[in-house]
């Protein structure tokens, strides 16, 4: 076995008594974007295994909506992913619109569409930034950090917070878009589409950088449908596989968006590095999706007529959203009453995290780091 | 031994390359601000309208519906609302709203047919102890505000009514036609 010029067999058969050493990674490390706890068995700087041990930020939000009822647990998604949580207060909306076939407002969803992709930009602003910072390139993450504070200035000015939403409402949204939103939001997104260029010249095509990322945890396209990779991940591998796309919801099949895909364009397809451009490209693409709704939005109302006593017939739903970490479901099941009787959300982190024990046998410590930063895991995504 | 001289070339040109954009900020508007002390104004005075910050009640135009003690998804908001034997008055014994367990959802002031109940732009509600976090806006009971028929004349309710029909335009209904599912269904 042989990385970077280090030979650890080499070093065994020379008469060193080596032995493999337990390491604990975390819960509370700065590298692990949450509560995520690896147990690492090493043999000096090199992994023989990295087990992820999950569950530090369970706080039951599937139990919580049978007490809370269906308005009542709008809040609670915000919590499940709050790097991204509109695509979860979509999630949401959309599984007890679809429970109780309720036609959501064409100014409504293209408000949601908005709301989505500007919260997908400032997810992958942060993932792609704390790229950087993982890594050890400090710069790029207050880069990347600056523009997300406009987009969380543009969301506050639009529902009134900056990371736990609460802006979806089943039948629509809680508010509309303000007076001068559209102005502000085509305004920035031209200052910022530039500013993706000199981000990928501060750092996306550093050859330290790069040196880390590429092909570092290759992952080949038939294992990450194995693995149930889902959105960046999965397409980082080379799979052209997108739920806004392919199984379309919402507005998005009117709307004119490539789908990025990884193509080993520096090494080898499905690397770390793949999965890295793939979330850049899909912030551009983001841009257009937000471009294109700002210009063609219709007027009308946000919300639909929906009783606050809200009771959905008896039986189940199931959607898919594109949440900015993938494949997102969300299942409902209905027996009729204000509660819902079961609710189960289906996570892109938490099948990335499974994944990680496979990929990262026979890297070194630092480049666990690498790979959980290229997965973008989100803890309390992982454990909800 | 070609890729090795090209790597080293790669490497300082890409640095030198990410260095210049580092550098060019020297001379670029600083975007960071100084907070708290260093601000022309305060940063509540600059929070958009529908800034979500600490919850406030106008008990003078509070109706005591209950609404928003129904609709808040984790109970921190606790209301007594009884109707006097005598004057046939619905009285408020008790408001309280834990701050400490407030998420700051506003899904309490969308229902509020009168905007009594609604965030301001407050957000620093730091303490040092869990008491202080309940807000008890009933200090002694009082008679909650009945809607007159007409416009309201009293001149130390019409401000109030005034701000609070105001926020319910602005925040909690949407613009457009339909107006949220107000009436119930059941």
């Amino acid at each position: 076995m042989s990385l970077g010029g280090f030979d650890v067999q080499v070093l065994r058969e020379n008469g060193f008594a080596t032995e493999e050493m337990t390491l604990n990674m975390g819960p509370q490390h700065p590298s692990t974007h949450g509560v995520l706890r690896f147990v690492v068995r090493a043999d000096g700087e090199v992994m023989t295994e990295a087990v992820p041990d999950v569950g530090y930020l369970h706080r039951s939000i599937e139990k919580i909506a049978e007490k809370v009822g269906y308005h009542g647990f709008m809040p609670y998604t915000d919590r499940v992913d709050y790097v991204a949580a509109m695509p979860c207060n979509q999630g949401w909306a959309m599984v007890c619109e679809k429970l109780a076939g309720i036609e959501v407002p064409r100014r409504a969803e293209y408000c949601r569409v908005i709301a989505c992709e500007f919260n997908r930009i400032s997810s992958h602003l942060i993932a792609v930034g704390t790229m950087g910072m993982d890594i050890g390139a400090f710069t790029p993450f207050t880069h990347a950090l600056r523009e997300r504070e406009h987009i969380n200035d543009l969301l506050e000015e639009l529902c009134g917070a900056r990371l736990t939403f609460n802006y979806m409402r089943i039948g629509g949204v809680a508010w509309d878009l303000p007076p001068d939103f559209a102005e502000k939001g085509l305004a920035y997104i031209d200052r910022f589409e530039p500013l993706i260029d000199e981000y990928n010249a501060l750092i996306s095509f550093n050859k330290i950088y790069k040196e880390r990322l590429i092909n570092v945890a290759v992952i080949t396209g038939e294992e990450a449908i194995n693995y149930n990779l889902v959105g960046p991940n999965l397409r980082g591998s080379g799979v052209d596989f997108d739920v806004r796309r392919d199984i379309p919801y919402s507005i998005y099949p009117e709307l004119q968006f490539d789908v990025p895909v990884g193509h080993g364009e520096e090494g080898t397809l499905g690397d770390c590095f793949d999965r890295y451009m793939v979330r850049i490209r899909e912030i551009q693409e983001s841009c257009k999706i937000i471009r294109q709704c700002l210009q063609q939005i219709p007027e009308g109302s946000v919300l639909a007529k929906i009783p606050r006593k809200f009771k959905p017939p008896v039986g189940d739903a199931y959607v898919r959203i594109e949440s900015a970490r993938g494949d997102m479901g969300w299942y409902c099941v209905s027996d009729g009453s204000e509660y819902p009787y079961r609710v189960k959300v289906r996570t892109g982190s938490f099948t990335a995290t499974s994944i990680i024990e496979q990929v990262s046998r026979g890297l070194m410590i630092a480049d666990l780091i690498t790979v959980v930063a290229s997965f973008d895991l989100v803890a309390p995504e992982i454990d909800r | 031994m070609a890729g090795y001289f090209s790597n080293i070339q790669e490497t300082v040109t890409s640095i030198f390359e990410g260095m210049s954009i580092t550098f060019s900020h020297f001379v670029r508007r600083p975007y960071t601000v100084q907070y708290p002390d260093r601000i022309p104004i305060p940063i509540q005075d600059t929070l958009p309208f529908r800034y979500r910050g600490i919850l406030e009640v106008d008990l003078e135009i509070c109706t005591g519906c209950l609404a928003c003690e129904r609709a808040c998804p984790i109970d921190c908001i606790v209301i007594e609302a009884k109707k006097d034997k005598q004057t046939k008055a619905m009285m408020l014994n008790r408001f309280d709203i834990d701050i400490a367990k407030c998420m700051y959802c506003g899904l309490c002031s969308e229902p509020c047919p009168t905007g009594s109940i609604h965030h301001t732009s407050q957000f620093e509600g730091a303490d040092y102890s869990l008491e202080s976090m309940l807000r008890r806006f009933v200090k002694t009971p009082v008679a909650a505000y009945k809607p007159s028929k007409g416009p309201e004349t009293d001149p130390e309710i019409v401000p109030f009514l005034d701000r609070g029909l105001r926020y319910l335009d602005d925040f909690a209904k949407p613009g457009g036609s339909s107006e949220p599912g107000e009436a119930d269904a059941s």
